[in-house]
């Protein structure tokens, strides 16, 4: 009986690993950039689009600390941020990444930053 | 001849000074002699803080607080029976009376008939058809169900937060979903994000709320039937509750709160879906979902149902029977609990053991609230003259979790001779809440009914 309770406990918690904890993304579409708790400025980056390189799907952002390359994968969200003229936030696309811009990236992984899990870009129109 | 003093009649509105004077010097007496105010505790003042944001805060936004879903007065949840005692114009019902909250924000019906609340877990794009319907979970015990190795787990599914995922970020989370006034869901014009400092008195809050340690199972249970359904909830052969309810809390083990695909979304005639009303399938964590949901703490479920995340099942006999019956032996879970039975039998139960299990918990639950009544009791006795207010609201609690106790044991038709103690600890409760001059006794006497009803549940240990 208590190597089946062993074996249960382990195979159980085998299990749960399947689920990967990344947080529920819906309502961060309307946070505004640099306002993400915990996240802003730990875990992202804030500055202007300085490149966009459409073929390799990355884009290059200039931040106080300098220039940093970022890959946009299908899984990466990209979100229109319009609070700054009172409007709600949209889904946006790669296409909406435009150099000038402003935008805040959150890194996948947070120790290498080189894959976007989301990205808020700024538009005034 | 010396003249004799004369006695000039007192004016009335001398009399009426003297009267105020004798009336403040009385004031002034009684707060001398009450105990001294306790010094200010920086943890509790960021709690008080986080309390009344929780329950006064609408962040700017449709008039709803964290405490209109959250009440306290129903153990930070609600149902159709408290729905039912509601006003039409409470703040809950605020998509029955706006306009631009009147499509897509909730379903009336749903809230009214079964506590549902409308979510878009899967974002915000298709609002007509992506939408999920869930009940409130309660927040009680959150600092022992949250933490898991693979961060935080918070909500139904266990992804509830935003941003870090974190139970802080939680709030932000949902003064976006339940908060706006339009569906733009505009910051600065349709609600107010939380700020940093706000979050942080928030979680302090929430963090403090119910039971701040797991149980330490066994319990030397005195009643018969609930000394046997903690065996079969112990027994990882028979009931294997323990599995992923380690301790009848939430944890497989200390800090890892998991989630699992249970089947609850296959149970067939779902009340909700049996209105005819669109209640889409949900998917559980993630985006789109994996279909596993969190594993909720069973301490203080059988005060708290409806249960499941989607209000399914009414009592907590019929939670326990769910996990008898095939939505559950057909799940993954229920699979593979099969798996690693020598008999490949998932959960198999009969109607006695269904009601032993949840006489157990329904004792689990009653104990917890007797914890609860004697620590608010205790606030409330011998408050300084200043803390009246919190007095009274301690009181208030404490007579709300002895009425908790008493209905979970009624209900199961356990402890007769507990549930008298507890009565009369209610009434002590009450009497001490109306009156400050005998408070401190009364509440003694109540102290002492809640630890004899304790005694009747379970033997001390020392």
């Amino acid at each position: 009986m208590r190597t089946l309770l062993s074996v249960t406990g382990i195979l159980v918690a085998l299990l749960c690993a399947i689920s990967h904890a990344h947080g529920q993304k819906a309502t961060e579409q309307f946070i505004p950039i640099g306002q993400s708790p915990g996240v802003s400025l730990k875990v992202t980056s804030i500055g202007e689009i300085a490149d966009v390189n459409a073929a390799a799907r990355t884009v290059t952002i200039a931040d106080p600390a300098g220039r940093r390359t970022v890959r946009v994968t299908d899984q990466t969200r990209i979100w229109l941020d319009r609070t700054r003229i009172k409007q709600s936030n949209l889904s946006g696309s790669f296409a909406d990444l435009r150099t000038g811009r402003r935008v805040e990236v959150k890194y996948a992984d947070p120790a290498r930053r080189e894959v976007a899990e989301w990205v808020k870009v700024e538009v005034g129109e | 001849m010396p003249r004799e003093p004369r006695l000039t009649p007192l004016h009335p509105s001398r009399v009426l000074v003297a009267v105020a004077t004798l009336f403040a010097v009385a004031l002034t007496v009684a707060a001398c002699i009450s105990p001294p105010d306790k010094p200010p505790d920086p943890q509790a003042a960021l709690v008080a803080k986080g309390r009344d944001l929780f329950f006064n805060e609408t962040f700017g936004g449709n008039g709803r607080t964290c405490g209109t879903c959250h009440r306290e007065e129903r153990n930070f949840t609600i149902d159709a029976a408290f729905i039912a005692t509601l006003p039409n114009n409470d703040a809950l019902f605020v998509a029955e009376f706006t306009p631009a909250l009147a499509r897509n924000f909730e379903n009336p019906r749903l809230m009214r008939q079964f506590g549902l609340i409308l979510e878009n877990l899967d974002g915000f794009d298709d609002l007509e058809n992506r939408f999920v319907m869930r009940g409130v979970p309660h927040v009680l015990g959150l600092r022992v169900s949250v933490a898991s190795p693979q961060g935080p787990r918070t909500g139904w599914s266990g992804d509830g937060a935003p941003a870090d995922g974190s139970l802080r970020a939680f709030a932000t989370g949902a003064v976006i979903q339940h908060f706006t006034k339009r569906l733009d869901r505009v910051a600065g014009v349709d609600f107010r994000l939380p700020t940093e400092p706000e979050l942080d008195a928030l979680e302090a809050f929430q963090l403090s709320l119910g039971r701040q340690q797991d149980l330490a199972l066994p319990l030397a249970l005195k009643g018969t039937v609930p000394k046997r359904g903690q065996e079969i909830f112990l027994d990882n052969g028979l009931g294997k509750c323990n599995v992923c309810h380690g301790n009848a809390g939430a944890n497989l083990a200390p800090g890892n709160n998991a989630n699992f695909n249970t089947g609850v979304e296959d149970l067939p005639d779902q009340p909700a879906r049996l209105t005819g009303e669109r209640v889409p399938r949900d998917d559980g964590f993630g985006r789109p979902g994996d279909g596993t949901f969190n594993t909720p703490p069973l301490v203080e479920a059988a005060d708290t149902g409806p249960f499941f995340h989607n209000n399914a099942i009414e009592t907590i006999e019929g939670a326990v029977a769910f996990y008898d019956g095939q939505s559950f032996n057909n799940s993954p879970s229920g699979r593979f609990l099969a798996s690693t039975d020598p008999n490949r039998i998932g959960i198999r139960l009969d109607g006695t053991q269904v009601v032993a299990v949840a006489a157990f918990l329904r004792v689990i639950n009653a104990l917890e609230n007797i914890r609860q009544s004697i620590e608010l009791l205790r606030v409330a006795e011998g408050a300084g003259f200043s803390q009246h207010e919190e007095a009274k609201r301690a009181l208030r609690r404490a007579a709300a979790e002895t009425r908790d106790s008493i209905k979970v044991l009624a209900g199961g038709g356990l402890h007769p001779e507990a549930v008298a103690a507890l009565e009369r600890a209610l009434r002590l409760t009450e009497k001490a809440a109306r009156g400050a001059l005998t408070r401190d006794e009364r509440i003694r006497e109540a102290i002492a009914a809640q630890e004899k009803a304790r005694a009747e549940l379970v033997a001390e240990t020392k």
